[in-house]
């Protein structure tokens, strides 16, 4: 528990100051009003279990080990149980006109303990408790709030301290889970540079001096190669990551730089480029479909690039290849061959978020795709 | 000069351009070393690694043309460090290459850029694009903020979408020349911004005295 400490623990501390001033006024209270009592020796007895009581109560909830139900029930019950106690040392008539024997005051914290271990949903019945306790002694219900404010003290005091128990423990959660991210990217970005300096280093030698020796030696520069374009592409993702963790809003850069390799080039700009996850997802599918076309009809040899660009209002990506194009009398064609059917997918996929795709092509020339996404004003770039 | 942190691809590469007939007239393995050398030999041009033994290649950049002003650098970088990147053309590196580049890829390269020439992929057009788009959008954009020419965007999306340079001169019917004058001055107006901006800096935290 050392790792992640209680975040109400400053609370259990305050807590516990108000547990000795009240103590202090329980026993102003007792001193004033003992000789009116019945017994008086009986409730310097009771007052020394009070007393017994707080310093337990105290020394446990400074220590943490009763921060736990049990322990805050049974501080309840025994509050209890010394509130009822007034019917034993004080007379009918005196109870009618003072408040219970051990002091409201002194009650409330029982209140304040449930609310602090259970928020303001254990608090207020606990504050229930206690304020029928102190209407049983008396033998009826106060609705005079004017004169009689414990019901709303109570109810307060259980609602204002749970509250602020469970707000600490929310905010300690935030926290706990921000230091644990944290940690994760930097051993990620740790990882990054140790895997960069070594094994792509390596990775790209090879398949350049395999290359150049050729024969067999070339298939070993392909591999490492292809090694070397995966692991770059690993650690990039990794790097984009670190930003969007976030489930709200995605690095478009994320996705997109997944789609380089040999003969795709993806341009990107140095910092984030911010959607809705959703839209991120159909625009780098749409990139997708567009490159695929690029694979089944530009021709061999044909190599794609891929341009983001973050113009504020609206996202653009444009996908190029420096294949063999359409001619324009040879739509046709290009429908029967089913070139227009992945168009329309592009194209659906656009309009679906509320923008445009335009495809503009000539032969020799390549196709060239230009998607846009307008930004709805959730967020900058 | 090579300045590469891992001896066997400083040595590669270092063999590689003598082998095409440059003259390697020093090797560094990081940007205290790279510093030392250069203001003694005065490289015509500098093949740069991002990621060195001391530091990374936007220091070593930033050292070079401090003792050698004259000096191009050309960053060759194992993986497509974004940020970093941009920061060395900032710094003043005049071309970009990734090490997965073939040999003839390279030296073609080091001789533009010894040529004056800017040496740019469509990944690293992206990101100057980027960066100028950023540097419009951002609150503190103002007359000194750098900014791009219509006709500059236009060159510098046909870069970032594969064209080569010949491809963008006939497109916009202008000269080969013009096209890399235009990318050229991208490059440049960073750089200069950044200067301004790192002057302004010093001035205001009294770094000038």
């Amino acid at each position: 528990m050392s790792r992640d400490p209680d975040a109400t623990a400053p609370l259990w501390r305050a807590a516990q100051l108000f547990r000795l001033l009240s103590c202090l006024y329980a026993l102003g209270f007792q001193i004033a009003i003992n000789d009116d009592l019945d017994r008086p020796g009986a409730a310097w007895l009771l007052f020394a279990v009070l007393i017994a009581w707080s310093i337990a109560c105290a020394i446990a909830y400074l220590h943490g080990f009763g921060r736990r139900p049990a322990w805050v029930i049974a501080e309840l019950l025994v509050v209890v149980a010394l509130m009822l106690s007034t019917e034993l040392v004080a007379s009918r008539s005196w109870a009618l006109d003072n408040q219970t024997w051990p002091t409201t005051l002194w009650a409330s914290n029982a209140t304040i303990s449930a609310a602090l271990l259970f928020g303001p949903v254990g608090g207020l019945p606990a504050a229930v408790v206690i304020t029928a306790a102190s209407a049983f002694v008396k033998g009826y219900v106060s609705l005079n709030f004017g004169r009689n404010a414990t019901v709303i003290i109570e109810l307060a005091l259980a609602l204002a301290v749970g509250m602020a128990a469970q707000t600490a423990r929310r905010a300690h959660q935030d926290l706990q889970r921000a230091i644990r991210l944290s940690a994760a990217t930097e051993e990620r970005e740790r990882l990054s540079r140790h895997v960069h300096d070594g094994a792509i280093q390596v990775l790209a030698l090879v398949a350049r001096r395999g290359r150049e020796i050729g024969g067999a030696a070339a298939e070993l520069a392909e591999l490492a190669g292809e090694q070397e374009r995966a692991l770059r592409r690993l650690v990039s993702s990794a790097e984009f990551a670190q930003d969007t963790d976030a489930a709200d809003i995605a690095d478009l850069r994320a996705l997109l730089s997944r789609r380089a390799d040999e003969r795709v080039s993806v341009s990107l700009p140095a910092t984030p480029v911010l959607l809705a996850p959703g839209v991120v997802a159909e625009l780098d599918a749409a990139v997708g479909n567009a490159l695929d076309n690029v694979a089944r009809h530009a021709g061999d040899g044909a190599r794609a690039f891929v341009l983001c660009e973050d113009l504020g209002e609206t996202v653009t990506v444009t996908v190029r290849d420096d294949g063999v194009g359409i001619a324009a009398g040879r739509l046709d064609e290009a429908v029967r061959q089913g070139r227009v059917g992945v168009s329309k997918a592009i194209v659906g996929r656009l309009a679906a978020l509320g923008g445009s795709a335009r495809l503009s092509t000539e032969v020799g020339e390549g196709t060239e795709w230009e998607l846009s996404v307008p930004r709805r004003g959730e967020c900058g770039g | 000069m090579v300045v590469d942190d891992h001896p066997i691809w400083r040595d590669a590469v270092a063999r590689d351009l003598a082998e095409s007939g440059f003259t390697v007239v020093a090797t560094a393995d990081g940007v205290a070393a790279a510093r030392r050398r250069a203001e003694v030999v005065k490289p015509e041009v500098v093949v740069m690694d991002m990621q060195l033994a001391d530091g990374d290649g936007v220091a070593a950049t930033t050292a070079v043309l401090e003792v050698s002003p004259s000096t191009r650098v050309l960053v060759l970088s194992a993986s497509d460090e974004r940020d970093d990147v941009l920061q060395a053309v900032k710094a003043g590196a005049t071309g970009y290459l990734v090490k997965s580049a073939s040999r003839e890829e390279l030296t073609a390269a080091v001789r533009a850029t010894a040529a004056g020439r800017a040496v740019f992929t469509p990944g690293l057009a992206g990101l100057v694009l980027g960066e100028y788009r950023r540097l419009s959008r951002s609150p503190e954009s103002g007359p000194a903020t750098p900014a791009l020419t219509e006709r500059e965007t236009e060159v510098l999306r046909y870069v970032a979408k594969g064209l080569s340079a010949k491809q963008i001169a006939a497109k916009l019917s202008l000269s080969h020349r013009t096209v890399e004058n235009h990318v050229q001055a991208t490059f440049r107006k960073l750089q200069v911004a950044n200067r301004v901006e790192l002057t302004r800096y010093a001035i205001e935290h009294g770094l000038d005295q």
